[in-house]
Order: C-alpha cells, then sequence, then structure tokens
C-alpha cells in the first residue's frame, strides 16, 4: 500500500467549541470541588438529610432544611474553595505572566469562577434533588416549594463570589480557611438576628415583631416554620424574594469589583511609588470598566432596596407569616383548598388535614378509645378535627366548638401540650396527650347545655386546670384505655405540682375508677357529669 | 601562622555559639517557608474574631446553640495550622538532612499552644460557654485531624477536613450526642473526649512529623 492509496479519513473535523467555552471546560475538568465532595456529602447526609427526616413530611418544613442546614454546610465549602481558586494567581505567582494574555484579566476571573460556581451548584441541586425526591416519596399532600431552592441557590451563589473576591485580592494560603469561617460566623450570626424574630427564640413558634426593624428577615437561616406552614394557607415569597435579591445584589457588585481587580490590586502594589493614573492608565479599556461600574451599582441597588424592603414587613394576620406590603399578593392570604381525610366505620369521626394523613390512622387510634368512654354523654364529642395553628396571628391550642361539640387539635398543640408531632418521638406520650386533651376539655370545660360551648382557643386555654377529682377521673378513664398517666403530663400539674397526699388520692381513685367496668363508668359519668364539671364532687367520692 | 595553629581546633564556646546560631536560622527559615508569621496574625484574627464574637454577643448565652460559634472559630484557627504544613518546596526538601521532621513536630506543636493561647486572650474580658478547657481540647483535635489530612490532601488543602468535621460537630452539638468521638460537643470534664481528642491531636502530629504532607496534587487547582 502506498501512501497515495491510503483513503482519506472520513471522520468530519470536530467543530471547535468557542474559546470561553473551551476555558470553562478546562476550569470545570481541573477544578478542586470535586475533590471536597465526597466530605460535602458527609456533611450534607449527617447535617441536613437527618435533620430533614426528624421533621413529618410536609414540604414546606421539609424544605426549609435547605436555608437552614444546607446552605450552612455549603457555606464553608463554597467560601473556602471559591477562595482557594480566586487566589490562583497569586498564589502560583503567575499575575503578571497571565497578565501578557490578549483577553481581559475580567474574563480569565470569570471563567474560573463559572466553573467553580458550577460543580457547586450542581452539587447543591444534586441535594435538593435527594432531599426532594425523599420527601415526595413520604408526603401525602402539596408538591415541592421552590421558593427555599432559589434562596439556597442564591446563597451558594454570593458565599462563592465572596469567597472568590476574597482570594483574588488577598491571595494566600490562609485565605481560604479563614473565608470560610468568616462566611459561617457571619451565617451564625443571621441565624441568631433571625431567631429574635420569633417568640421567645425558640424553634416552630409563631413570628412576632422584634423591637427593630426586621432586618434580620434577610438571614437565609432561621428556625424551622411552623409544622403546618404552607398547608392551611400558601406560604407567601415575600421575604424569599427579598432574600434573594439581596444576596443578588451583593453577588452582582462584587462580580463587578472582580473587573476592577488589576487595577486595584496595581493601586495597592504601586502605592506610592507610581502615580494612580499611571495604574488606571493600564486598563482593560473603558468600556469593560464601564460595564463594572454599572453592575457595580446595579447590585449595590438591588441589596439598598432589598434591605429597605425588609424594613417595611410586618405579621400577616391571616396566615402568621411574613410580608413585605411592596411584594405581597392578596392572593396568598387565601386559605388553600382541601378536602381533609376522615376515618370512617366507627361513631367517632377522626379528620386530620391531607398533608398530615400519614398519622391518620395514629391519631384515630389515640381518640377512638377515648371517644367510646364518653360516648352518648352530654357535651361529648362525636368528631375530632385538625385544624389551623394560626389564627388571626395567635396560635391555636385546640379545644371544643359547635354544637354538637368538635373536638379541635393542631398539628403544633394537642389541648395545651406541644404535639410533638415530629416524627412522634415517644408514642405512648402522644397517644396519652391527645386523650388526655380530649377528656380535660370535655370534663374541665362547663356544660353545653348551661353556657355556649368554648371555640377552640388561643394561647394557654384558660380555666383546664383541674380538680383532683376531675384529674382522677381523666386519669381512670385513660387508665381504662390502656395509658398510664403520670404527675408530668398531667393538667394538674399545668398550675403548679399538688403535695404528694393529693397525688396519691387522685391515683388511687382513678384505678379504682378504671377497674369497673366500661358500663358502670359510662353510667356513673351520665349521672354525676354535672356535678363533676361544677367540681362538687371530691375525690373520696369517686366510686 | 603555622599548620598547627590552623589545625588546632576552635574553642568550644565559640563551635556552641555557631552551632546555636545555625539552628536559629535553619528554624528561622522553616518558619518563613512555612508562612508561620503571616499564620500567628492569622491566628491573632481569630482571637479578634472570637473577642467580637462574645463581645457583641454573636452567639448565645446558654444551651446548645452557645458553643456554636466558639467552635466555628476554634476549628478555623485549627485548619491555620494545618496549612502550615505546606512547603515550596516539595520532595527535594526532605533529602536535605535529618532536623526536617523535627522541625515539623515543634512547628504544629508551638503554633496549637499559640493558638489556645491567642484564643484565650481573645476571650479575656469576656465569657466563654465551658471554658478555655473545651477550647483547647478542640483546638488541639481540629489541629490533628488538619495535619492528618495535610499527608493526603497536601497542607494547602488540609483546611477542609477539620471544618468538615467541624460542621458534622455542628449537628451532633444540637442533637446532644454523648459519643465521645463527638469530642467538640462534650462538656470540660468528660474523659473520653478529652482521651479521642488527644489520641486524634497525637495520631495527625506522628504522621505528620514522620511523613510530612503531601508533596504532590496539593496546588491543584
Amino acid at each position: 500500500m502506498s501512501v497515495i492509496s491510503v483513503p482519506p479519513s472520513r471522520s468530519l473535523p470536530r467543530p471547535a467549541l468557542p474559546r470561553s467555552a473551551r476555558a470553562l471546560g478546562l476550569e470545570f475538568k481541573r477544578n478542586a470541588v470535586p475533590y471536597v465532595l465526597p466530605l460535602l456529602a458527609a456533611a450534607f447526609y449527617f447535617n441536613t438529610v437527618r435533620t430533614a427526616d426528624g421533621y413529618p413530611p410536609v414540604w414546606t418544613l421539609r424544605a426549609s432544611a435547605i436555608p437552614n442546614d444546607m446552605l450552612f454546610e455549603f457555606s464553608v465549602f463554597a467560601a473556602g474553595l471559591a477562595a482557594w481558586v480566586g487566589s490562583r494567581e497569586g498564589r502560583r505567582k503567575t499575575a503578571d505572566l497571565v497578565a501578557t494574555t490578549p483577553r481581559a484579566a475580567w474574563a480569565r476571573l470569570t471563567v474560573a469562577l463559572a466553573g467553580t460556581l458550577c460543580w457547586l451548584l450542581l452539587a447543591f441541586l444534586a441535594g435538593v434533588a435527594v432531599l426532594y425526591i425523599q420527601t415526595a416519596l413520604e408526603a401525602t399532600w402539596g408538591g415541592p416549594p421552590l421558593w427555599p431552592v432559589f434562596v439556597g441557590a442564591a446563597g451558594v451563589t454570593v458565599v462563592t463570589v465572596i469567597g472568590f473576591t476574597a482570594g483574588v485580592f488577598f491571595p494566600g494560603r490562609f485565605t481560604a480557611p479563614l473565608a470560610a469561617i468568616l462566611v459561617v460566623v457571619i451565617n451564625q450570626v443571621g441565624f441568631r438576628e433571625a431567631l429574635n424574630t420569633t417568640t421567645g427564640g425558640g424553634a416552630r413558634l409563631l413570628p412576632s415583631p422584634p423591637a427593630s426593624a426586621p432586618y434580620a428577615l434577610l438571614s437565609p437561616a432561621t428556625s424551622p416554620p411552623l409544622v403546618d406552614a404552607g398547608v392551611y394557607y400558601h406560604v407567601a415569597p415575600d421575604v424569599a424574594i427579598t432574600q434573594v435579591m439581596f444576596m443578588g445584589g451583593i453577588a452582582v457588585a462584587l462580580f463587578g469589583v472582580l473587573g476592577l481587580a488589576p487595577e486595584l490590586r496595581e493601586l495597592a502594589s504601586v502605592f506610592g511609588r507610581k502615580s494612580r493614573r499611571a495604574a488606571f492608565a493600564r486598563s482593560d479599556g473603558w468600556l469593560l470598566r464601564a460595564v463594572t461600574v454599572i453592575l457595580i451599582a446595579c447590585g449595590v441597588a438591588a441589596s439598598a432596596t432589598a434591605f429597605a424592603l425588609a424594613g417595611t414587613a410586618r405579621l400577616n394576620a391571616a396566615t402568621g407569616g411574613w410580608e413585605i406590603p411592596a411584594l405581597h399578593s392578596a392572593a396568598s392570604d387565601q386559605p388553600a383548598p382541601f378536602t381533609p381525610d376522615c376515618t370512617g366505620g366507627s361513631a367517632f369521626q377522626v379528620c386530620v388535614h391531607p398533608a398530615f394523613g400519614f398519622y391518620l390512622s395514629d391519631v384515630a387510634a389515640a381518640l377512638d378509645p377515648v371517644g367510646a368512654e364518653i360516648a352518648g354523654l352530654p357535651g361529648a364529642p362525636v368528631r375530632a378535627e385538625e385544624v389551623a395553628s394560626v389564627r388571626g396571628g395567635l396560635a391555636v391550642m385546640g379545644g371544643y366548638s359547635g354544637n354538637p361539640p368538635v373536638f379541635q387539635f393542631t398539628a403544633e398543640h394537642v389541648g395545651t401540650m406541644f404535639g410533638e408531632f415530629n416524627g412522634i418521638p415517644d408514642p405512648a406520650g402522644w397517644r396519652q396527650a391527645f386523650g388526655q386533651a380530649m377528656l380535660g376539655g370535655f370534663l374541665i370545660a362547663p356544660a353545653p347545655q348551661t353556657a355556649p360551648s368554648r371555640p377552640a382557643g388561643t394561647g394557654p386555654v384558660p380555666g383546664l386546670v383541674p380538680t383532683p377529682a376531675q384529674q382522677a377521673v381523666v386519669n381512670g378513664l385513660l387508665i381504662a384505655v390502656g395509658s398510664q398517666p403520670s404527675l408530668n403530663t398531667s393538667l394538674i400539674g399545668e398550675s403548679g405540682k399538688p403535695d404528694a397526699a393529693t397525688w396519691d388520692a387522685i391515683s388511687a381513685a382513678a384505678q379504682r375508677f378504671a377497674r369497673h367496668s366500661a358500663g358502670a363508668r359510662h353510667a356513673w359519668l351520665a349521672s354525676h357529669l354535672a356535678a363533676l364539671r361544677a367540681g362538687t364532687i371530691t375525690v373520696a367520692q369517686i366510686p | 601562622m603555622t599548620a598547627p595553629s590552623v589545625l588546632k581546633s576552635p574553642a568550644a564556646p565559640a563551635g556552641t555559639t555557631r552551632v546555636v546560631a545555625a539552628g536559629l536560622r535553619l528554624t528561622w527559615l522553616h518558619l518563613r517557608t512555612r508562612r508561620v508569621p503571616a499564620g500567628i496574625v492569622a491566628l491573632a484574627a481569630c482571637g479578634g474574631l472570637l473577642h467580637a464574637a462574645l463581645h457583641y454577643h454573636w452567639e448565645f448565652n446558654s444551651g446548645p446553640y452557645a458553643q456554636q460559634v466558639p467552635m466555628i472559630i476554634e476549628a478555623g484557627a485549627a485548619a491555620v495550622i494545618a496549612v502550615t504544613a505546606h512547603s515550596p518546596f516539595g520532595e527535594a526538601e526532605r533529602a536535605t538532612g535529618r532536623w526536617l521532621p523535627y522541625l515539623r513536630l515543634l512547628t504544629a506543636v508551638a503554633l496549637a499552644g499559640l493558638a489556645i493561647g491567642l484564643l484565650q486572650l481573645g476571650v479575656t474580658g469576656e465569657t466563654l460557654n465551658e471554658g478555655v478547657l473545651v477550647l483547647a481540647r478542640n483546638v488541639i483535635g481540629f489541629t490533628g485531624l488538619g495535619l492528618a489530612c495535610s499527608l493526603v490532601t497536601g497542607g494547602l488543602l488540609a483546611w477542609t477536613l477539620p471544618l468538615g468535621y467541624m460542621l458534622f460537630c455542628q449537628y451532633a452539638l444540637l442533637e446532644l450526642w454523648r459519643a465521645p468521638w463527638a469530642w467538640p460537643v462534650r462538656p470540660a470534664a468528660d474523659r473520653g473526649a478529652w482521651i479521642c481528642a488527644s489520641a486524634v491531636f497525637a495520631l495527625g502530629l506522628l504522621l505528620f512529623t514522620i511523613r510530612g504532607p503531601r508533596t504532590r496534587l496539593s496546588d491543584n487547582g
């Protein structure tokens, strides 16, 4: 075979990628982020996934782990690695070498920043996908909220740009760890300030107007929302929009500052040796400089606007959440339509919101036996239903409402007790809380024939402090249905613990009452209910 | 000058002085190549940050949240120490003599002690939750992790493991974990936590002293 006989290659020439795309591809290939992904994945699993697992499968609650937990762990590595990449030219002392290339320094830095940011955002979105797929497999109602994802993505972006800028301007081996911890400390400071916008600073409490303007709302990290946030009312995106605008503005402004990096660095290095004019003379062009100045101005304006908007935030009385008047849509204040999930087949019906359908059978198992004990008695509930945790901007504690009476509870509280619905850590205590709340409201509240039925209360329920006899009957009925009431969980313990002799008398009477047959208990209650409610029966009179 | 006078060994005091001077110079050069002076400034900055956090109440006064910000700063100080492990000379430096492991050991131990001192200086006039003992335990434990990490990643990326473990500990802190290997979340009197932190420090220090940080791939990215 001669050279002439060799057939020409049939493969088509590969289309050449634009230079920027090739540079980005190289940056993507050689980036340091993939080396740290296993560590980031481990932190994500232990912090975010396990925290979200502890929440009930309600979309808004589970999604709150994105800005609260996920952003925290991403901040460390995003800031550190971006600072590492940003300091590359300075660290390798190649700044003068690459300055001779025809491309503008800004283009070079943009490619390095974009490669790092792409990796981090990909990792972030992969984490969001894991979280949302897991929730989708367990949730019984609703769909994935997108605003927490936008807030998280904006947070990762701004932290990356902050770290990168720090690396460009302070290239050194210590820049990466220092940038990482500084960003995390800022995150924690924001978290602490944000907690001040909730009553008592605890988790899962209602927001309350802070002493100063609510600028802390700009912090993405805050306490988890109410268990039923976004269930009865849609979550207004006002605060999320403000946060994205604030963080996006900072990112854009810093990106603009990167365009002035060569001039600023030269200014710093030649200060006192050359004129400032000379430093500006070796610029990448006036057009580029004008673009950077416009970007800085736009970024600062966006952040300042977001800051000002956050200052106008106020509590929405209907939903209990924050609203920003300039961004608020009245449509989001309308209740979300739903059809409750109810049990059938027994006289006592239990209904929950479909978002909490996963524990309907548990609630029914807790309430059905108690309902059977008091069925047919005057004022006995015919139904139990779950209602919103917030009404008129106040926490709803549950109680009795309507005629015939309906026992109402919320996803946050059963009676005066905290619901502990987050994964139902103590099934026996959880079941007892339901039974006790229903019996307490039934036996302690005035009879519906003599007074209007008490609506579902707000705040601590007044008048739910039982007499020893009332507590003994409640405990007796609970023992009869298989619960083990204790002083710590009893209603009477909420207004100061009774002395030991009183508690012993209550326990003895309860055991006595529980030993009777169901028919005998029911008959005694039917004949003594009015007196028991009036508080004229003593412990000794309980059979 | 005669030959015997030239061959005569110098007086002992002069020789000792020369050895000491050479040793000091070698130590100083070692410290400079590791950017230790800048590292001390960075540690001082960590102390200043801790002081600001305590003074302006950036952290919570009590409860599990109270340890969050101090732990972040302690991990940051340890990360700074770990980053000083990087040598600009790479493998070639290992052929220069027998003093290198000792210099590595002394540098790491001195910086850990200095970090504890500077952070404690930052606490002056303020109240640190759990006190200086937990601070010291956290610094040495995180430093051990960082030194061990430098064997794998090289000195420049050795900050990743201490900060990654700190993230894990933030979760353990809020979950009130009691395992000794989650030493940063344990109280000062917890013996198991001290044993774990000291063991990690000793192991990291030993490996770092003997092997030194990884010198290839450390400057990727």
